[in-house]
């Protein structure tokens, strides 16, 4: 236990001591092991420990946050003092009795990562490195890095909740550079998933080396990706990422607090093509993206974006429910306790529909088929996107050509989403990093084969 | 909000690190480095006039790397506990079992230094003037330049982001070779990004400055730039496909050369990452380009007097009159090239290992040519604001960019109308190839170090669009 429910009143109690109208704490004490290996050697292994305490108080319409790297009770009670200064109301509100949380995610751990044994995390890069460069003679360079955390984490606040939380976390990455002649190629795979060492009985590391090492070797023969206005085909599983960057990022309701998000009063409005169903779902079982309660303490729940087309909710933290008087979606998120939290995506995907994916990519006389993305970015006061293809092939008379190099695709969220034409039957979901005002946390992108009718390409190519 | 001086005054934490080394059993290692840091940040928001948050932290951290056998071992810590220390020093000791043995493994020596002690840069790093803003201070000096902001123009609908934070942090090392070493840090930092509206059309702009001491922040400065970058935008339309000169912007122009910096670490030149392996010697600029890392010039944010090892920080010249001069090393790759380190040791935080990275990179302004004379030197292009995708549409280790750009289309060297949704498609040594002018507005953009550029005029790029 980090703090118990005494010590949390306390504190609460301090916090509120000048009239502030919300109190929150955050506790978390992780740790994290980082095992790295470039150029055939393991180049660096690297453990944390960290434990600390983050405090919110909330009044009208100001947060005043603070943090520090301890959680004794003396420590939390100092600091709260120190800023509840910032507010200073004579109608003081006393914090409600703390009640454990109920959320409906229950996971079990079975090999927790931080108790396998250094040697055994070495052997298993060892192999993908071995398994990579078997691949194929023109492999050049093999970087492989596996990351395991597992933290704790307690949230208390002034309205009652008491949340309790246990993570674990275990990332295998693989970059692969491959070179024939003067031509240069990578690729990348990922594995992570919200669980323990059992993750690899599912999936083989060496697997993830194979695909990684086939993304480079595929590209080596690629031809300059052509420009202009093009119908594409964007694969399953990574390809969520574009609606996580175009649509996604739009739906956190901050940016509708704040007037910039291009689907401000769109709720009930059809923002996107008939076949469009999205979801955001932080309950799936074991996926990057979930959790049992997100970083305000509420409970994880599966929220449906967009149906048949039609906008049905944002992604909402307190502070936005509040503001837009809307219910919690459980996307109050944080990087850690130095944190403050605001609405975030958690597995995020374009849901599964009825088509073939060959029957998809068949339709298209000429057009690009894009695999991977190396990622991508948007305004979302505009809608304006950006999308780099890492693994892209031409489609000629319905059949999947030519790999291409160096493209991109551009576009308009709100545009693309109007004209997605066709959505295929085998969702997958991608884990990955997403990164917004400083804040780096785990989410999972999704998606069907899906076609769009015409996207902006920008490459080089005729 | 927290009383700073105290902080100020404070002594460094060279006994804590002293002390810290007793706790190393000296039979389990070899050789050992302590690194720690204390850190206090301020962030403000501001939205719709009001403080939307207020955020202070105080935090600190050691990191201690170990080696033994020639074998490096990592681990930290955020508390600073003993019991919690020797747990971090024990993982340190435990995770250096498993990595490479190497004879070129260890803890730089005097005598591998490529640069002397000789500059005084810790004093321009740290302005006790700093310390004299309270938080009221620059709650107002935040709230003033939204205000400033929307008074610019009535298109101007709104603030999409304001931020400002500061930091005032110290770094303390200790080697087992009898390395001690500390230095203060204090910097201010403010941001914003604007919305206009007009027709029906959104567009954005973005705006920052640093300073060492907030006081000294221009805010008509930034209210400005930010302001007259979204209304240029206001209106913008597509455009056919096209190959066309370019004139980028010296913070696009900052954000391009970011790519190129990354493949100039001799880490990513030994594991063959980089195009610019066997290049030294070679001509890779077409025109007398010079490029630098100067990690102890004066306004430079990432100046420090040592590096993530302890090793003097330098200015080294990385191109001269556009040929490739030298990488930038660490001790580890210096011993690997049978060189000397330049003091390129980097450390994002105490979580993090040392690694080769660049500090002040920049290139070198052509002090003649001002922007509006490559404007009009220019008879038909594109003058680019802002790009969009950098991360994920540059692949260093290719050498393939694709990004996408907004700006305005240039005639007979005047601006014409507003660009929008193009892509700028090149590979990094055609970029390198394709520099024609270079203007004399150097600015810098903080993206892993600090990297800048003037203004730089590109021919032949191409373009995509509808």
């Amino acid at each position: 236990m980090l703090i118990d429910k005494k010590t949390a009143k306390k504190v609460l109690s301090q916090l509120l001591g000048s009239g502030g109208q919300f109190g929150e704490i955050f506790t978390q004490r992780k740790v994290s092991n980082n095992i790295r290996l470039d150029d055939n050697k393991i180049e660096n292994a690297s453990s944390g420990f960290e434990v600390g305490c983050g405090l919110r108080l909330i009044y009208k319409d100001s947060t005043y946050y603070a943090y520090i790297d301890s959680i004794e009770e003396a420590k939390l009670l100092e600091s709260a003092k120190i800023l509840r200064a910032a507010v200073n109301n004579s109608n003081i509100n006393k914090p409600l009795a703390l009640n454990d949380s109920y959320s409906s995610y229950n996971v079990n751990i079975l090999k927790h990562p931080d108790g396998i044994a250094p040697e055994i995390k070495k052997e298993l890069l060892l192999n993908v490195n071995k398994t990579a460069r078997n691949k194929s003679e023109n492999i050049f360079q093999v970087t492989a890095a596996l990351s395991d955390t597992e933290e704790e984490v307690l949230i208390a606040n002034s309205e009652g909740v008491f949340s309790k939380d246990f993570y674990v976390k275990t990332f295998l990455a693989v970059s692969i550079i491959a070179v024939k002649g003067t031509e240069v190629r990578t690729g990348y795979k990922s594995l992570a998933k919200a669980r323990g060492f059992e993750l690899f009985e599912e999936k083989k590391p060496q697997e993830v080396a194979a695909e990684a090492a086939d993304m480079a070797i595929n590209m080596l023969d690629a031809i300059n990706a052509p420009v202009g206005i093009l119908p594409v085909v964007i694969g399953p599983g990574f390809g969520g990422v574009i609606f996580h960057e175009a649509c996604g990022h739009g739906l956190e309701a901050d940016a509708i607090v704040k007037n910039a998000s291009v689907f401000k009063d769109k709720l009930g409005c059809r923002i996107a093509s008939e076949i469009v169903n999205a979801i955001d779902d932080s309950t799936l079982p074991y996926h990057w993206g979930s959790y049992k309660f997100d970083g305000e303490g509420s409970p994880s729940q599966r929220n449906v974006l967009i149906e048949n087309g039609i906008l049905k909710s944002y992604l909402l933290d307190r502070k936005a429910s509040k503001k837009l008087s809307l219910p919690l979606t459980g996307n109050g998120r944080r990087q850690s306790y130095r944190d403050i939290p605001f609405p975030r995506m958690s597995n995020t995907f374009i849901n599964t529909g009825s088509e073939k994916p060959e029957l998809i990519i068949g339709s298209i006389k000429k057009g690009i088929y894009a695999k991977e993305f190396s990622g991508g970015q948007v305004d979302p006061a505009t809608g304006d996107f950006v999308f780099g293809i890492s693994e892209g092939y031409m489609i000629e008379n319905g059949k999947l050509g030519s790999p291409i190099k160096g493209a991109s695709l551009i576009g308009n969220g709100p545009e693309i989403l109007d004209k997605i034409e066709a959505i295929g039957n085998d969702l997958d979901y991608s884990p990955g990093f997403c990164g917004k005002n400083g804040q780096s946390i785990t989410n999972e992108v999704g998606q069907p084969t899906i076609k769009i009718s015409a996207i902006t390409v920008g490459g080089t190519g005729a | 909000m927290v009383d700073l001086l105290k902080q100020k005054n404070k002594k460094s934490d060279t006994e804590l690190a002293r002390k810290i080394s007793l706790f190393i059993d000296k039979s389990k290692i070899d050789e050992y480095e302590i690194y720690i840091s204390n850190s206090i940040d301020n962030e403000i928001e501001i939205f719709g006039g009001e403080v939307e948050s207020l955020s202070y932290s105080d935090s600190k951290g050691i990191g201690i790397r170990v080696f033994k056998e020639k074998k490096i071992g990592y681990s930290y810590v955020s508390s600073f506990e003993e019991n919690k220390i020797r747990d971090c020093i024990e993982k340190a000791v435990q995770n250096s079992k498993i990595t490479n043995e190497e004879a070129i493994n260890g803890l730089p020596l005097k005598n591998e230094y490529r640069y002397e002690k000789g500059s005084d840069i810790e004093k321009y790093l740290y302005n006790e003037d700093f310390f004299k803003a309270s938080i009221e201070d620059k709650i107002e000096l935040s709230k003033n330049l939204e205000r400033k902001a929307k008074g610019k123009d009535k298109r101007i609908s709104g603030v999409d982001s304001l931020n400002y934070s500061d930091n005032f942090s110290e770094v303390t090392m200790l080697n087992s070779f009898g390395f001690e070493g500390t230095y203060r840090n204090t910097s201010s930092f403010l941001f914003l990004n604007i919305i206009s509206k007009d027709k029906g059309d959104t567009s954005t702009g973005f705006s920052f400055s640093y300073e060492r001491d907030p006081q000294k922040l221009d805010l008509e400065k930034i209210a400005e730039d930010a302001s007259n970058k979204s209304l240029m935008l206001l209106g913008s339309k597509k455009i056919k496909s096209v190959s066309s000169d370019i004139l980028l912007d010296s913070l696009v122009a900052s954000q391009f050369l970011g790519v190129i910096a990354s493949i100039l670490t001799a880490d990513s030149v030994q594991k063959g990452k980089s195009l610019f392996k066997d290049k030294i010697g070679e001509k890779i600029f077409s025109k007398n380009i010079n490029i630098f890392d100067n990690g102890i010039m004066k306004e430079g944010f990432s100046s420090k007097p040592f590096d993530g090892e302890g090793v003097n920080k330098g200015n080294t010249q990385i191109f001269k009159d556009g040929i490739l001069k030298t990488f930038l090393y660490d001790c580890y790759t210096a011993r690997k090239d049978k060189t000397l380190s330049t003091g390129n040791a980097v450390r994002a935080s105490y979580k993090s290992t040392p690694s080769v990275g660049v500090s002040n990179f920049y290139l070198e302004p052509y002090l003649s040519h001002s922007f509006e004379n490559i404007l009009k030197s220019i008879d038909e292009g594109f003058y680019v604001i802002d790009i969009i995708g950098l991360h994920s549409g540059a692949n260093p280790i290719t050498g393939d960019i694709s990004v996408g750009a907004k700006g305005l289309w240039i005639k007979n060297g005047c601006f014409d109308f507003p660009v929008k949704e193009v892509t700028i498609a090149t590979d990094i040594l055609s970029f390198c190839k394709k520099i024609e002018s270079v203007g004399n507005d150097l600015k810098f953009f903080p993206s892993g170090g600090f990297i800048g550029s003037p203004s730089l005029h590109i021919k032949d790029i191409t373009i995509s669009g509808i």
